[in-house]
């Protein structure tokens, strides 16, 4: 300890020197990225103090009266909480258990077509609502479910039955929420198991070929268990994000009337907050789901890791 | 794609009758995918074009022939100051927004993908823990009002201008480009900068044009935010302008007078979806050819 310093120490220290000197270029690049990082990620993340405070705009987030855990309890205790939980998980766990099969079904449909046009068609189509927004999503399901004169209602009809306003009844609403998400994302969703497809090595095929499997022995033995590995992966980092039900979608769709069924926690959060005026409570809610979300995210993530050696970051 | 003709070859020397079972559920299963897909869309298509004088259900609707479909609901719509408005405000935005996001992804980005730059883990962190750690819409409204963004279209876009998911991706590319190719250029004297620009980024104007369209789609398609930060009606971007038309409170007089006498009131609806999603529908062959290479996929492939 009384030493000299050490010589290792020293040369690394010089070494990190030139080294940050000669990336000097690199950190000017950073500058401006991180400035926004710091006002539009990092300003959020103080104001969120809110949640703690009795937030009056007057005197601002630091100027605002500390309220310790008030908000929270307020909102755990309500009787909202446990159905708004229920929702946001129904909602994301039914996204999952409808387009994850779905998905990996059209893909293995999409490899096995030996039709090329009908397989380059559906490819092509089966992403496009993947770019459509909910507003214009909203404006096709209007056309197709509307009480009056919509295609659904019309089939309806024909076979006798009554007129379903399907956007403002409790027991069809989730099913619209849920259907609709399946036939814009089923596509998208699509592409990383196709992407697992073309991988698999072909001479496992022509192997099992000169055995004599048939078609649906290659996909029970050869595809599936080729692709295993990324749909385990595809579900942990779905699961990691089971609080976002997709408030863009309900938002659009929902209606006073099927609160009960629809209402999920952004949905509450943005109500409460920017229509209400409860800043503080909205937020107290909002970080609740964030630190959840992250906890869940993390976790999913290092799951991932572990078993199929692919992570998000 | 090679493969399947290879596969159909084979197939021509021994078929089982399993096989042709097989193929044929797979053909069923495509063609009512197909079918699932199109219904949709084409619903909403001739509902747009359906003429004031038509009586019958939209299903019926559907197998109108073309030379009986009206265009009056697009002339009453381009017409219309509030349509040709929103159309120049999601523009703007577009246009802004993408400049932005660019300037700004992919410079982090690179700087992400330097592997030998000292700090470069504590960077990453800066970028991803509010990526993890999301705190909500309220917070991030108490931000864009403080500094007196409320009623500008920026307020649209610089919330979203980096979108961590898009730097990760981009960066992901960056570093698959062989370090080989930065040394030399070190070696023959480049600068760290110069690297990037002259070697980096010429290399990766795929990956560029296909994060500045995800963008593109993104600040075209959004609704929360201008509905959040806008409150003037002139101010309005499409999203809204749409949604406005679709609960029918946006039904102002102008359009109500001049379309809703000569075309019914749903055709115009389904006009206006339509003219909100055709800018994606043209652009999205653009971004087929890039996603479907599998350019996106290195982020989650690991």
């Amino acid at each position: 300890m009384g030493k000299a310093k050490d010589p290792a120490a020293v040369m690394k220290k010089s070494k990190l020197r030139r080294e940050i000197k000669r990336h000097r270029s690199i950190y000017i690049l950073a500058l401006f990225p991180l400035i926004y990082y710091i006002i539009f990620k990092y300003v959020p993340i103080w104001n969120a103090q809110i949640a703690f405070k009795d937030f009056r705009a007057i005197a601002g987030v630091s100027g605002s009266e500390w309220i310790g855990l008030e908000n929270f309890r307020e909102f755990f205790n309500s009787f909202y909480f446990w159905s708004l939980i229920r929702n946001t998980v129904m909602y994301s766990v039914g996204k999952i258990l409808i387009s994850l099969p779905l998905s990996i079904l059209l893909a293995i449909a999409i490899y096995e077509c030996t039709r090329p046009i009908l397989r380059k068609v559906v490819q092509t189509l089966a992403y496009l609502p993947h770019f459509l927004s909910w507003v214009i999503m909203y404006g096709i399901l209007l056309t197709l479910l509307a009480p009056g004169d919509g295609v659904f209602n019309d089939i309806v009809k024909l076979f006798g039955g009554h007129p379903i306003d399907f956007l403002s009844n409790t027991s069809t609403f989730p099913w619209v929420v849920l259907i609709s998400d399946a036939w814009k994302e089923m596509g998208w969703s699509a592409i990383i198991f196709i992407a697992a497809l073309m991988g698999i090595d072909v001479s496992l095929f022509e192997a099992a070929v000169v055995e004599g499997a048939t078609s649906w022995q290659r996909v029970r033995y050869i595809t599936l268990p080729s692709i295993m590995p990324v749909i385990v992966t595809v579900l942990i980092l779905k699961l990691g994000t089971i609080l976002d039900a997709g408030f863009n979608q309900i938002f659009m769709l929902y209606s006073p009337q099927v609160y009960s069924v629809g209402d999920i926690i952004d949905t509450w959060v943005y109500r409460q907050g920017l229509l209400d005026f409860k800043f503080s409570l909205a937020t107290a809610v909002g970080l609740f789901k964030g630190v959840f979300g992250m906890i869940l995210v993390i976790f999913a993530n290092w799951l991932s890791g572990r078993l199929s050696d692919s992570s998000l970051f | 794609m090679g493969r399947t003709k290879e596969k159909q070859h084979r197939r021509k020397v021994r078929l089982t009758t399993a096989d042709h079972v097989f193929n044929i559920i797979v053909d069923v299963f495509m063609v009512f995918i197909l079918i699932a897909i199109l219904i949709p869309l084409w619903s909403t298509v001739t509902l747009s074009f359906r003429p004031i004088d038509f009586i019958g259900s939209n299903l019926r609707g559907m197998f109108l022939p073309p030379w009986e479909w009206s265009t009056k609901a697009y002339e009453g719509l381009f017409a219309n100051d509030g349509f040709l408005s929103a159309f120049a405000n999601s523009f703007k935005i577009l246009v802004g927004g993408v400049a932005c996001a660019l300037v700004l992804t992919i410079p982090m980005a690179y700087v992400l993908s330097v592997q030998s730059l000292p700090g470069r883990r504590i960077i990453n962190m800066i970028v991803i823990i509010p990526y993890v750690f999301n705190v909500g819409m309220i917070p991030a409204y108490l931000l864009v009002k403080d500094i007196g963004l409320i009623n500008s279209l920026p307020a649209v876009f610089l919330p979203g201008a980096i979108s961590t998911y898009n730097c990760i991706i981009m960066r992901q590319f960056f570093v698959g480009i062989p370090m080989e190719l930065k040394e030399s250029a070190r070696i023959d004297g480049c600068t760290e900068l110069q690297v990037m620009f002259r070697i980096i980024l010429p290399l990766s104007k795929a990956i560029v044009m296909t994060i500045g369209l995800f963008y593109a789609v993104s600040f075209w398609n959004d609704f929360f935010h201008a509905m959040l930060y806008l409150n003037d009606s002139y101010l309005n971007p499409l999203p809204i302008f749409l949604r406005n038309i679709l609960i029918g409170s946006g039904m102002n007089e102008n359009l109500e007078v001049t379309a809703f006498a000569e075309s019914p009131i749903n055709a115009i609806k389904a006009a206006s979806v339509f003219m909100s999603a055709i800018p994606m529908v043209i652009a999205y062959p653009f971004i087929q050819k890039y996603f479907t290479k599998g350019t996106l996929l290195g982020s989650v492939k690991g």
